[in-house]
């Protein structure tokens, strides 16, 4: 880890792997970073609804992220 | 009137005979189709108490006022009977080449009566009906009972048939189409093989009554294109359904080692991504342009489609965690004619009860070959273990007793698919009050309730978003009879099959008369299980114990420590109950009930249970 940098694991889900060309990668932000600096980060369409989790709880996109966090985006399934 | 044919055909499988009967406007206003018909003609003319699996049940297929038009995704048709798995209403949607095949045969209903001495089939072709001999499909897969149709009746003819589970009294067995298609979860199947009867064939010539045809057909051409452009931009067919496991995974929901647990680190090699890199065939369903049937070949070799349900129940649920082998699972389940959900939790419970010591046996978790041969013997029942694993869990658990009831993860008898709820109390209560049994096809309310409420919350916005989704997916869905996906996934809105309905049958309806139509049949529903079961209390109403169960909480992962609480969750159902007009045991009041103009069946159900 770099500086004041923290760690974040970004798992993408369904399309997203697709469109963003991963699946899931280990990204660095500066410390103090939220979801909305990861979202921001990637070219994802801001308008396609989404939900994300961090560790498996969903988060709100002001909400401060912690170094190893988890952070799951996937779009809005609606269960088949 | 336009939009319904108005025709529906009766035909009695013990004298071989059969009948063209009408319906009028009045009825097709009231119950519209697929769900609503079924529901009625099924409350109408079966006897409380009667043998789903004799010759009194009746199988009804049906289809609704824009099926089979072509206009996004229309080409499903209904199944339904008195459940033999369950003893109440029972119901599955599939698509098929029916749809169309039916519609322009000139019926909207077919109710099938009695009891065929031999096998047989039925080859229906406009107002031709013909009664023969299936000696030489009799026994066979769905696969080479499809093929042989197929030669004889060419591709395009609509095919619907059972499996050796359907021919051998599976409980889960069910009604087979095109591909991976499958309906009727809860033993529609076996109703069908009660009846000697191992498929059905139709092909009509006549034109679909619409009230607008070249509106219709210019609209419904349209939007199937732009539907397509939709799902083309969102990518959503690039993992379809099954893109749902790795989420289901990261929030602590998918079914593992049978419902037990609610994540694993071998997920991924089932999930999705997978799958979709593995892809060598896509299918789905008629009159649609976001198909979703990925599909894959198996540990031996076969092409298997798979949907998430497949890959949660077959796989993680059973700790197999090899994508070829679940494929196989898969495989044989569809050839078989059985439910893959109602399969993987009777294949989990039965490990888990071997795990527990309250059986014995040699089935383990993870055992991807002998859960094949398990799956053969329910299928055709063969000795004591195929007997008992050809009956679902419910049954099965008051066989193996032990307090193994509590674990055995079904509602109302019939097994939960593919989303396990240890901590999500509004989905648990989608389960719970789904009207044939834990189904999610109902009420899928989990995005909803992890991204717009408390995980934790038992309140009122939970009840009213299962009862808007029960409208819209278990009631609009299900009698207008469309596949729900390009409005569930793809955001079309609701309006447009407003617009069908409308351009279809020449009426002027809103989604407020929708509404009260899926109102109506819930209701009705709710009635025809009461009255097969008198003493009905909201117990019936509840999930599995063992979700209840402090100990029974994860260990590790995002709701450590977390589980159900039975006093929240009676609160949850109050408010359901509440502002679905029901009383505390779950039964519609009789106000509630003439308000949907339900007087007559209100007094009907009062033969057995007083009503407040
Ligand atoms: S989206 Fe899937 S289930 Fe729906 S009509 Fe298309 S292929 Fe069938």
């Amino acid at each position: 880890m770099s500086g004041s940098n923290i760690k974040i694991t970004v798992k993408l889900i369904g399309p997203f792997i697709n469109q963003l060309g991963f699946s899931e990668k280990t990204m660095e932000f500066p410390a103090g970073a939220t979801v909305e600096t990861v979202l921001s980060s990637l070219p994802l369409d801001p308008r396609r609804p989404r939900i994300v989790t961090r560790n498996g709880q969903a988060v709100a996109s002001g909400e401060k992220l912690g170094d190893g966090d988890r952070l799951a985006i996937s779009p809005l399934y609606s269960g088949g | 009137m336009y939009g319904w044919t108005g025709n529906i055909l009766r035909i009695n499988l013990t004298d071989r005979t059969h009948k063209v009967e009408h319906f009028d406007e009045e009825f097709a206003r009231k119950w519209v189709g697929g769900r609503g018909f079924a529901l009625k003609i099924l409350w109408d003319e079966l006897k409380p108490g009667i043998d789903p699996l004799g010759p009194e049940n009746k199988l009804i297929v049906t289809v609704g006022p824009i099926a089979g038009i072509p206009a996004p995704n229309t080409g499903k048709t209904v199944v339904a009977a008195k459940s033999p798995l369950t003893g109440g209403y029972a119901d599955g949607n599939l698509g098929t080449r029916v749809t169309e095949q039916m519609r322009k045969a000139g019926y909207d209903l077919i109710i099938i009566e009695g009891k065929s001495a031999q096998p047989v089939y039925l080859y229906i072709e406009d107002d031709k009906i013909q009664y023969l001999p299936a000696d030489e499909i009799w026994g066979k897969g769905t696969y080479d009972t499809h093929d042989w149709l197929y030669k004889k009746y060419g591709k395009g003819a609509g095919v619907l048939s059972i499996g050796q589970g359907g021919e051998n009294l599976n409980l889960y067995s069910m009604v087979r189409s095109l591909e991976g298609r499958a309906g009727g979860r809860p033993g529609i199947g076996a109703v069908m093989g009660s009846k000697k009867l191992k498929a059905i064939v139709i092909k009509g010539s006549k034109p679909i009554p619409v009230a607008d045809p070249e509106g219709m057909r210019k609209l419904g051409l349209e939007d199937l294109r732009k539907v397509g452009e939709i799902d083309k931009k969102t990518g959503w067919s690039i993992q379809g359904t099954t893109g749902v496991l790795a989420w289901c995974n990261e929030v602590a929901a998918l079914p593992v080692h049978n419902m037990r647990k609610t994540h694993h680190p071998d997920a991924w090699k089932i999930d999705g991504e997978r799958l979709n890199n593995a892809r060598v065939a896509t299918y789905g369903c008629p009159n649609c342009t976001m198909r979703c049937g990925i599909t894959i070949l198996d540990h031996e070799g076969h092409e298997s489609e798979l949907d998430y349900e497949n890959i949660g129940m077959l796989g993680s649920n059973l700790d197999i965690f090899e994508l070829d082998q679940v494929a196989s699972l898969n495989y044989l389940c569809d050839d078989y004619g059985l439910d893959t959900i109602s399969a993987g939790a009777v294949l989990a419970f039965y490990a888990d009860a071997i795990e527990q010591g309250a059986i014995k046996g040699d089935f383990r978790f993870g055992d991807a070959e002998m859960a094949k041969k398990l799956l053969g013997m329910a299928a055709r029942r063969e000795g004591e273990v195929g007997n008992l694993l050809a009956d679902g869990t419910l049954r099965m658990a008051r066989k193996i007793g032990h307090g193994s009831e509590a674990y055995a993860m079904q509602v109302k008898g019939l097994e939960i698919s593919a989303y396990n709820c240890k901590f999500i109390p509004g989905m648990a209560l989608a389960f719970g009050t789904s009207p044939i049994g834990a189904h999610h096809k109902e009420s899928w309310v989990i995005t909803f309730e992890l991204k717009q409420t408390a995980r934790d919350s038992y309140g009122p916005e939970k009840a009213a978003k299962v009862i808007e989704l029960q409208r819209i997916r278990g009631g609009l869905f299900e009698f207008i009879v469309a596949c729900r996906f390009p409005w569930i996934e793809l955001g079309w809105e609701l309006e447009h099959y407003v617009e069908y309905f409308n351009k279809t049958t020449g009426l002027n309806w809103t989604l407020n008369d929708f509404w009260k139509v899926a109102d109506r049949i819930y209701a009705l529903m709710k009635f025809f299980w009461v009255r097969e079961f008198p003493f009905w209390d909201r117990t019936r109403d509840y999930p599995p114990m063992i979700w209840f169960d402090p100990k029974n909480a994860d260990t590790d992962g995002p709701i450590a420590g977390k589980y159900l609480e039975l006093d929240k969750y009676n609160q949850l159902l109050d408010h359901y109950y509440q502002q679905r007009g029901w009383d505390k045991r779950g039964i519609p009041t009789r106000k509630t009930a003439e308000a949907l103009d339900l007087s007559q069946e209100a007094d009907q159900v009062e033969k057995f249970t007083k009503l407040e």
